[in-house]
C-alpha cells in the first residue's frame, strides 16, 4: 500500500538549488535511505516530507488517513530540567510507558531515570530521545542521522529494531552518512543535482 | 487539549525560575516602587494605579519571556506540529497555564498589596478580578511578541509588542479609578472580559502562524 508520494520536489535557498525535481514513493514496510554529503539537504528533505518545511516547488502527498509518524531530527526534543522518567511520562500513556521502560533497561538508562537529564552525556540523551520513536507504534518512522553519537551496541539494537519494524509493515525513511545496514532503497540527493 | 494543559503545567511547575521569578518581582516592585518615589502614605492611593501598571507590565514581560523559546530550541515545537498540524491548541494551553500558575497568583499579590497602598479592603475582589483580566490580556499580547522574535531572543519581540499594551493600560487605569473613586466598574470589567475572551480565541491563531513561520 502506498503511504506517501513526493512529486517533483525542488528546494532552493537564495536561488541556490539544494535539490531539484525529486520524486519518490514510500510503500508500507518499505525503507528509504536518503544519502548525500554535508549540506546536500537531507534534513531539509525530511522536513519537507513531514510538512514542517515548504518546498520551493512540488508537493508531498500522503495516501493514508491519520498517518502516524514518529520522527527524530537533530534536535532531541527532551527537557534538560526534567529527569528521563519525567520526560517519558510527558510523552507516553501507560501502555507506551511500559515499552519505554524496557528500552530504558536495554539502553542502560534505567538506573539514571531519576537523574537530571542535563547531567546525562550526549549519547545518553540521544538514547532517551530515540525511545520517543521506539516506544510508540507508528506507520512511518523518520530518522535524521540516527546513528550519530551512539555506541556500537546501541546502534546494533536500533538497527535490529528498525529491521523488525520493516518486517512488520512499518515504513522507514532515514538519513545517514554511513550505510545503516538495513535493506532499503537508496536516494542519493548529492548525486541528484548533477 | 487536556494532554497539553497537563504537560505544560508540569513543565512550568518544574521551572522554578519561570514562575517564582515574576511573583518575586511583583512583590519587590510593589514594595520598592512606592519607597523609591518618596510619597507620603496619604498619596499612596493616587499612585496605586502607576504602581500596579509598572508591576503588571514588568511581571508579564518576565513571565512570558521564555514561553516558546525553549520548545523552539529543543525541537519540541516540531514534534508538536507533527501531532496537531498547527500550534493553536499548544498556544492556548500555554497561555491558560501561564495565566493560572503565574497570572492569577500575581493578581492575588497585587490585590493584597492594594490595601497597603490605600485602596479600601472591600475592593479586594474587584482588584483581584481586574488584575486577573489584565494579566490575561497582557499574557496574550506578550506571548505574541515572544513568538514573533523567537529565534532572535524573545525579549526583542516582547518589547516590540509593548505599544500594543497601551489600550490595555488605559482600560486598567480606568478600571482602577472606577474602583477607587466611583462607579462604572461593572461596565469596564465586562468590556475587559469580552476583549479577553476575544483575544484568547484569536491570538493563538496569530501566534500559531508566527511559530510555523519560524520552524519552516
Amino acid at each position: 500500500m502506498k503511504l506517501l508520494s513526493a512529486q517533483n520536489i525542488t528546494y532552493s535557498i537564495n536561488e541556490n538549488k539544494l535539490f531539484h525535481n525529486l520524486s519518490f514513493n514510500i510503500n508500507s514496510g518499505e525503507g528509504l535511505h536518503i544519502k548525500g554529503g554535508n549540506g546536500s539537504g537531507k534534513s531539509t528533505l525530511l522536513r519537507i516530507i513531514l510538512g514542517i518545511t515548504s518546498p520551493s516547488k512540488g508537493f508531498v502527498e500522503t495516501h493514508a488517513q491519520d498517518l502516524n509518524i514518529s520522527y527524530l531530527g537533530h534536535k532531541n526534543a527532551i527537557k534538560n530540567y526534567l529527569t528521563p522518567l519525567e520526560n517519558l511520562e510527558l510523552l507516553f500513556n501507560d501502555a507506551e510507558l511500559k515499552i519505554a521502560f524496557e528500552w530504558l533497561r536495554k539502553f542502560g538508562l534505567f538506573d539514571l531515570q531519576d537523574e537530571l537529564t542535563a547531567s546525562l552525556s550526549y549519547g545518553q540523551q540521544k538514547k532517551l530521545a530515540l525511545i520517543r520513536v521506539l516506544a510508540r507504534s507508528s506507520d512511518l518512522i523518520i530518522l535524521d542521522e540516527p546513528l550519530v553519537g551512539l555506541d556500537q551496541a546501541t546502534a546494533d539494537q536500533l538497527t535490529s529494531f528498525l529491521i523488525e519494524k520493516l518486517s512488520e509493515g512499518v515504513s522507514l525513511i532515514l538519513t545517514s552518512h554511513i550505510n545503516p545496514m538495513i535493506d532499503c532503497r537508496v536516494l542519493d540527493i548529492g548525486a541528484n543535482d548533477a | 487539549m487536556l494532554r497539553l494543559v497537563k504537560a505544560e503545567s508540569f513543565k512550568l511547575s518544574k521551572k522554578l525560575k519561570s514562575w517564582l521569578g515574576p511573583l518575586l518581582i511583583m512583590v519587590l516592585v510593589l514594595i520598592a516602587f512606592p519607597l523609591s518615589i518618596d510619597i507620603s502614605q496619604f498619596d499612596l492611593a493616587k499612585f496605586y494605579f502607576s504602581i500596579i501598571v509598572v508591576s503588571l507590565l514588568m511581571t508579564s514581560f518576565v513571565a512570558t519571556e521564555g514561553m516558546f523559546e525553549e520548545d523552539f530550541e529543543d525541537g519540541s515545537l516540531e514534534q508538536e506540529f507533527l501531532i496537531e498540524k498547527d500550534f493553536y491548541k499548544l498556544v492556548l494551553s500555554k497561555i491558560f497555564v501561564y495565566v493560572c500558575l503565574i497570572g492569577i497568583p500575581i493578581a492575588f499579590i497585587g490585590a493584597l498589596f492594594s490595601f497597603a497602598n490605600g485602596v479600601a479592603i472591600g475592593s479586594f475582589a474587584s482588584v483581584f478580578l481586574l488584575l486577573s483580566l489584565s494579566n490575561l490580556l497582557l499574557f496574550n499580547l506578550f506571548a505574541f511578541g515572544n513568538a514573533l522574535s523567537i529565534n532572535k531572543g524573545a525579549m526583542l519581540g516582547v518589547l516590540s509588542s509593548l505599544p500594543l499594551a497601551l489600550p490595555i493600560i488605559i482600560l486598567l487605569g480606568t478600571a482602577v479609578r472606577s474602583i477607587q473613586f466611583g462607579d462604572g466598574f461593572v461596565a469596564i470589567i465586562t468590556l475587559m472580559t469580552g476583549i479577553g475572551l476575544l483575544m484568547s480565541a484569536i491570538m493563538p491563531l496569530i501566534i500559531s502562524a508566527a511559530l510555523k513561520t519560524h520552524i519552516d
